[in-house]
């Protein structure tokens, strides 16, 4: 191997490690103190020994985390359905229909993302509320005699939130996975006689499965383990298992059971992505590639 | 050279410093009990410049001092009586040296008394009043009249009107306020009877809310129209929002009352400054614009001829021994016990019935 062969191999390790560095420092090692503190025993903001299972059976056995842990994988999916759901065919559109317009559109995408967070979901408050913007409207043209009260402090405010919330995440990112596919193939397909529909169902979905499914998981996991908008606009069903996270922390000091459960939530979500990862591949769809 | 010393010791431990008033108090405590304005003066008077930290729960005190240890520096933290126990276990409070705060002698009796324990025990002080007040039913009278009872709440015309802030302890202690019950001496066979009765409370709201902000800002809106365990301090915050209609009221059955003091945690160093501080708010004057400024009681006798008609008529000062038999101040339940429901299983409980009120 000749010396620029090998200087051509170490450039991009030296150029890595500072961003190892940091990970290694901000994520690893908190994530190996957890684990520490997950097996020791807790005492009001103390740890000690001895090792113990018992943060991890306690955790398990909670019928309030069972509870808690239904409630955030069933907000996380929703978030996640409708989020991929609307991007998907958006992020399509900007791509090969929007022309000139897709400047505005990824301005007004991105614009989303300059608002802040509470100022958004304060902002569904008075859209949503008794007296927001949707009741006036329908008490207004007759369609309903009362207020709607369903639609505030409930699954469906929470859900309509974290999908404004992601919905520019998932666009963008789908966006930039369908940059490959040109609009040659499209021609392509429509040329050998497929429609609208086979052109989706037979070219565009096996292509767009895995950044669709690795979006969808992004989003189910980063809703299932926000715990601010189900508190906010969520009702009394609407907390989720990260709060639990919190109050073992901050209230009850019991590190031991705020660290299990956050490991717990970890190896949960960890096996979703390798869900997201594994199965187009069981699919043979992590083979495509596009031709340049 | 003096030695400047600080202890990590618990109660009745004393903390030294260079004697010297002056330079930045680290604050950690809700915001607005740093008296921006009522200490106004003095700051100026004393070059003191306060670094805040607010709180959003109070367990945000005691989960930041003990995380971050020594290094976090705060000097002056404000403690719910009923925290008391919590952080004398966690040996967060230091002795206040009496001689350096002569103001003291401006408290009223009762809250000079050792009564409870929660200021000082065994000739030790560790805490100073500076506000209190009940927590009434907060309401909103242009929406309803004002009711007599708690339970008048339980109404099925209020299903969905009512508001409650995620609280397990003022919740809790309010339940058993209701029964008769003591939280600090709970048996463990009554907490079901404290949990049963909550449930139904909570089951009359739309969910439970993160603040009482957030409680002031669904009664502006019209999302609610009362709050159960309400404040007085949100007649105002609703009436700065625009809505003057908003009124607290105490019914028959009373209610808990809270008491919060300030008090020198073991992280602190500016110790002069904060005795200061302390002794500064023990003024009349003083202690009148921060009862005001925090629609509170104020702790101070002198003070109460110096509030306005608003904030003195919040609270009987002529029987004041009479208004906190019918609202009394409570310890929070112990940290551990064998015989009696502890904070832990408070917590779990709370979060429990959260989740089975709402189905």
């Amino acid at each position: 191997m000749s010396k620029a062969q090998r200087q051509s191999r170490l450039d991009p390790l030296w150029s890595s490690l500072p961003a190892a560095a940091l990970v290694g420092f901000f994520v690893l090692v908190p994530l190996a103190i957890f684990a520490v503190y997950s097996i020791l025993t807790s005492r009001l903001f103390e740890v000690s020994g001895p090792v113990t299972t018992r943060n991890f059976s306690d955790a398990l056995r909670s019928n309030l985390n069972r509870s808690l842990s239904r409630n955030s994988a069933e907000i996380g999916l929703l978030a996640a359905v409708f989020s991929v759901g609307l991007a998907l065919p958006m992020a399509f559109w900007m791509r090969h229909g929007a022309k000139r317009a897709r400047a505005i559109v990824m301005f007004a995408v991105v614009a989303s993302f300059m608002t802040g967070y509470l100022v958004r979901i304060y902002a569904f408050r008075t859209v949503l509320g008794t007296s927001g913007v949707i009741n006036t409207v329908l008490l207004r043209l007759g369609i309903v005699d009362h207020p709607v009260e369903a639609l505030l402090f409930s699954r469906i405010s929470v859900t309509v939130a974290l999908v404004h919330i992601f919905l520019p995440y998932a666009t963008i990112t789908l966006f930039a996975a369908m940059a490959p596919l040109s609009t040659s193939y499209l021609e392509a397909a429509e040329d050998l006689g497929a429609n609208a529909r086979q052109r989706w169902s037979r070219l565009i979905a096996p292509i767009m499965f895995a950044p669709a499914l690795s979006t969808f998981v992004l989003v189910f996991v980063l809703s299932a383990s926000d715990y601010v908008t189900p508190q906010f606009l969520g009702g009394t069903n609407g907390a989720t298992i990260g709060t639990q996270v919190q109050v073992a922390f901050t209230g009850a000091g019991d590190f031991g059971a705020g660290a299990a459960v956050s490991m717990l939530m970890l190896v949960a979500f960890m096996i979703c992505y390798a869900v997201g990862v594994g199965v187009p591949r069981l699919l043979g769809l992590g083979r495509l590639r596009f031709m340049s | 050279m003096r030695l400047k010393l600080i202890v990590l010791g618990g109660e009745g431990e004393k903390l030294a410093d260079d004697g010297k008033v002056g330079g930045t108090v680290n604050f950690l405590s809700w915001e607005g009990y740093d008296l921006p304005d009522p200490l106004k003066d003095w700051r100026a008077a004393n070059n003191i410049n306060v670094a805040t930290t607010f709180i959003g729960n109070h367990d945000d005190i005691q989960a930041k001092i003990k995380t971050g240890g020594a290094a976090s520096g705060y000097d002056i933290i404000t403690y719910y009586q009923g925290y008391k126990n919590l952080y004398t276990e966690l040996d967060i409070l230091t002795q206040i040296d009496e001689s350096k705060v002569p103001n003291l002698k401006n408290l009223f009796p009762y809250f000079a008394s050792d009564i409870g324990g929660y200021w000082t025990k065994g000739g030790v002080r560790t805490g100073v009043p500076f506000t209190f007040g009940a927590q009434g039913l907060t309401y909103d009278s242009a929406a309803m009249s004002e009711l007599p009872s708690w339970y008048d709440l339980l109404d099925p015309k209020f299903k969905g009107k009512v508001g409650m802030v995620d609280d397990a302890t003022g919740v809790l202690t309010m339940g058993c306020h209701l029964l008769g019950l003591d939280p600090g001496t709970l048996k463990k066979a009554d907490l079901p009877k404290v949990v049963d009765l909550t449930k139904k409370f909570v089951a009359q709201t739309r969910g439970v809310s993160a603040s009482y902000g957030d409680l002031t800002q669904q009664l502006v809106s019209g999302e609610i129209q009362a709050i159960y365990i309400g404040w007085a301090a949100v007649n105002s915050f609703a009436a700065t929002a625009g809505k003057t209609t908003v009124t607290t009221s105490l019914p028959k059955e009373g209610a808990y009352s809270f008491c919060d003091s300030f008090a020198i945690p073991s992280t602190a160093k500016n110790v002069a400054s904060v005795l200061s501080w302390i002794n500064a708010v023990m003024d009349p004057k003083v202690n009148a614009a921060a009862a005001v400024g925090l629609v509170g009681g104020t702790t101070v006798k002198n003070a109460v001829p110096l509030l306005d008609d608003a904030t003195r008529s919040l609270y009987p000062y002529d029987d004041l021994d009479g208004f906190l038999a019918k609202a009394p101040f409570y310890p929070n339940p112990p940290v551990d016990s064998t015989e009696f429901v502890t904070g832990t299983e408070w917590k779990q409980a709370w979060g429990e019935l959260k989740q089975s009120a709402g189905g």
